[in-house]
């Protein structure tokens, strides 16, 4: 199987294994065909909340299906830009090629804010593999707690509607932490779910009703919390401080979380030490913040390409995986993981993680 | 003609910010333009392919290697030259990122990356810095030190003409440095089986891979595929020779170019380049070589972009009293050729040029 990768894949049968070209001309005759990409149409638009809208999406044959929990990446390109986003699918894997991808609009964001103001039904959305371990565990626990904070519902949302459709489910008691009742996502369905379904207790926690979710309102809605196995999902500081509660109580190992709005960390201001890690080489160097990339490495012992040094030949070009950098010729700050940097002119506004 | 330094600085100043500008409008319009090259290249190409494949007769022949012709002087020239520069790096997308970009002719990629986008434009028309200086062949302006085998340099600019790919891969290896010290000939031998590998790919694509899937077409493909090349070749020499060689284009010394400021790097870059006159369609398959000064200020913006912003450069010499070197084809390459022919005979060396300030 690898050598026939190898051989299908070797530059010597070139044009003729191009997938780039044989996917661009087999989008000429149907959009959503493609050999090596999975093309999704939307087939609709389902507005959950006031920031959040739903898009159901049938996918082309490359789909290899997904595990409930898992997130799929959405790649759109905006002004010429090509953005990749994670986004956690929210429907039950039930086989076929239907998924939905629930989006919350973050402020200022690129992506989301594309998806909410321009994608209608009947676009093609590029979509990259499903991944993530945060998943329904296998044998599935006598009982459970599902535990999660604004849209950090969407990958439990697709557990739970696994296994309503299953034959036996475990007791979940499902803890949902929203705003308010206009804020909760699938709210409805929830409530229809919790009425309909012996084994599931649903209790939804309204910061605005009810107070911050804290300790104490966890015990409250779930005095056994210590005994069920966790599934956690939401914002950084809300599952910060549930982890805290679960080391506490010495049972940190029955959680199991997936973390949203983690790695979108604001680049530092102005000149500041950080960690550079190269995900290539596995190497990481610190930079003071002041020199190049290309600089700093070179003083931590690496060796990457360089050309001229100034900026021009684009020898020294890497593909930033994650974190800020700043181009020094310029002052602008990209973000974006999958652009490339020039490490020579090129400095770190915090740690950043680079193809290297 | 005379400019001090403030003038030079002020003047880097400005170009800057044309630069920034137009950096700053980069998006779907540029995308957009690539995307289209890139359509239409392979459509040519299978246009071509198929027309000299499943053709019987002459006329066929000839529509099938001008398709051919078109898609491997679009393919070399407006897509691979100016992807490989990183001009359509912002846009994410992997199959047009300079660093891994595999363009269709012999030059191993990895190469024309280190001496076209490093040491070409970074050193531009520097004595002994620049190779791109007649090729390591051709003596091509006064300054050269003129050697015996330049005498056949009329003749070796035709051969190097039809053959250019093979002109442009080989020059990666330079080999006459190569073959001066020990270790250059342990790194010839390395970088030469990087060089052989791609000729061998390309070859074996062009001249048995689709003559074989041709069947008793064969003979056709292989020289339709041929003469696509030979095309392709003499082409792109002629507009890459108009690039630097036309009358006007100047040559610099190490000792004057040492501690360049920006406004001096930027300076040299439009001295030493030479513009082509012509319509949309000749900028296109020209891979807007044609605005060669441009492209030298400005080596990683999108080459498209190199018509709009020619008035602005060409009104900025005008008031800096800068020569900006333009003419038609037959003008700057006439220029090129009797350039050939007067250094192929040795000419008294001019004394060293007064540095620019």
């Amino acid at each position: 199987m690898a050598l026939a990768t190898t051989i299908l894949g070797s530059a010597w049968l070139r044009p003729f294994n191009d997938v780039d070209a044989i996917d661009d001309l087999l989008s000429v005759v149907h959009p959503t065909w493609a050999l090596g990409r999975i093309k999704a149409r939307v087939r609709r638009v389902i507005a959950e909340t006031a920031d959040v809208k739903t898009f159901v999406l049938q996918t082309n044959r490359r789909w290899p299906g997904f595990a409930a929990g898992q997130h799929v990446g959405i790649v759109v390109e905006i002004d010429g830009v090509r953005c990749e986003r994670r986004y956690s699918v929210s429907s039950a894997p039930l086989g076929g090629r239907t998924l939905t991808v629930t989006v919350k609009r973050q402020p200022g964001g690129r992506v989301s804010g594309w998806l909410h103001d321009r994608i209608v039904a009947g676009d093609v959305l590029e979509l990259t593999a499903p991944a993530g371990d945060f998943v329904l565990p296998n044998p599935l626990p006598a009982s459970m707690l599902m535990l999660s904070a604004g849209s950090g519902i969407t990958p439990l949302m697709a557990m739970l509607r696994t296994l309503a459709a299953a034959d036996d489910a475990p007791s979940v008691r499902f803890v949902h932490v929203t705003r308010d009742r206009d804020a909760t996502i699938f709210g409805d369905e929830l409530r229809v779910l919790a009425a309909s379904s012996p084994w599931l207790d649903l209790h939804v926690h309204e910061s605005t009703r009810d107070g911050r979710f804290d300790a104490s309102a966890l015990a409250r809605v779930c005095p056994d919390w210590a005994t069920r196995t966790t599934l956690l999902c939401g914002p950084t500081a809300f599952m910060a401080a549930r982890r805290v509660e679960w080391e506490a109580a010495g049972i940190a190992g029955r959680l199991h979380t997936e973390s949203f709005g983690a790695g979108i960390g604001l680049p530092s201001e102005g000149a500041a030490a950080a960690e550079v890690r190269c995900a290539k080489s596995e190497r990481l160097f610190t930079t003071d913040g002041t020199t190049s990339l290309l600089v700093a490495a070179e003083r931590a012992g690496l060796r990457p390409r360089y050309g001229c040094r100034m900026g021009i030949c684009h020898t020294c070009t890497c593909v930033l995986r994650s974190g800020a950098v700043e181009n020094l010729r310029t002052g602008e700050i990209v973000r974006e993981p999958g652009a490339h940097v020039q490490l020579c002119i090129g400095r770190a506004r915090g740690d950043v993680t680079l193809d290297l | 003609m005379n400019l001090t330094t403030a003038q030079i600085d002020e003047l880097g100043r400005e170009l800057d910010a044309i630069r920034s500008e137009i950096t700053a409008d980069l998006g779907e319009r540029d995308a957009a333009h690539v995307r289209r090259m890139v359509r239409i290249a392979r459509g040519s190409a299978i246009t071509g392919r198929t027309l000299l494949m499943f053709g019987i007769d002459p006329i066929t022949w000839t529509l099938g290697v001008g398709a051919l012709a078109t898609a491997k002087i679009l393919e070399n020239m407006e897509i691979g030259h100016n992807v490989m520069h990183g001009q359509y790096d912002w846009m994410n997308d992997p199959a047009l990122a300079s660093a891994t970009y595999e363009w269709d002719n012999v030059c191993d990629s990895g190469h024309w990356r280190r001496y076209h986008n490093y040491e070409h434009h970074t050193f531009t028309n520097i004595l002994g810095r620049d190779r791109d200086v007649g090729y390591g062949v051709m003596r091509v302006s006064a300054e050269q030190y003129w050697r015996p085998f330049h005498v056949i340099q009329p003749v070796s600019n035709v051969v190097l003409s039809v053959l250019f790919q093979w002109g442009v891969g080989m020059h990666g290896l330079d080999v006459p440095r190569a073959l001066r010290s020990k270790i250059g000939r342990v790194r010839l031998r390395r970088e030469s089986g990087k060089f052989l590998r791609k000729a061998g790919r390309q070859i074996a694509k062009d001249y048995v891979l689709f003559p074989l899937l041709a069947l008793w077409n064969a003979p056709r493909v292989l020289l339709g595929n041929l003469a696509a090349n030979v095309i392709r070749n003499v082409w792109s020499n002629v507009i890459i020779f108009c690039g630097h060689f036309p009358e006007g284009a100047r040559v610099y010394t190490r000792e004057e170019t040492r501690n360049e400021s920006r406004g001096e790097w930027y300076l040299r870059q439009l001295q030493g380049s030479a513009n082509i006159e012509g319509g949309r369609l000749f900028h296109v398959l020209s891979g807007h070589l044609s605005h060669q000064i441009e492209h030298h200020l400005f080596p990683d913006l999108p080459a498209h972009r190199y018509a709009e912003i020619a008035p602005r450069v060409r009104a900025l010499c005008e008031r800096y009293g800068l020569p900006y070197n333009s003419g038609s084809l037959w003008q700057q390459y006439g220029s090129v050729l009797r350039k050939i022919w007067e250094y192929a005979w040795p000419t008294q060396v001019p004394a060293p040029t007064p540095t620019p300030a």
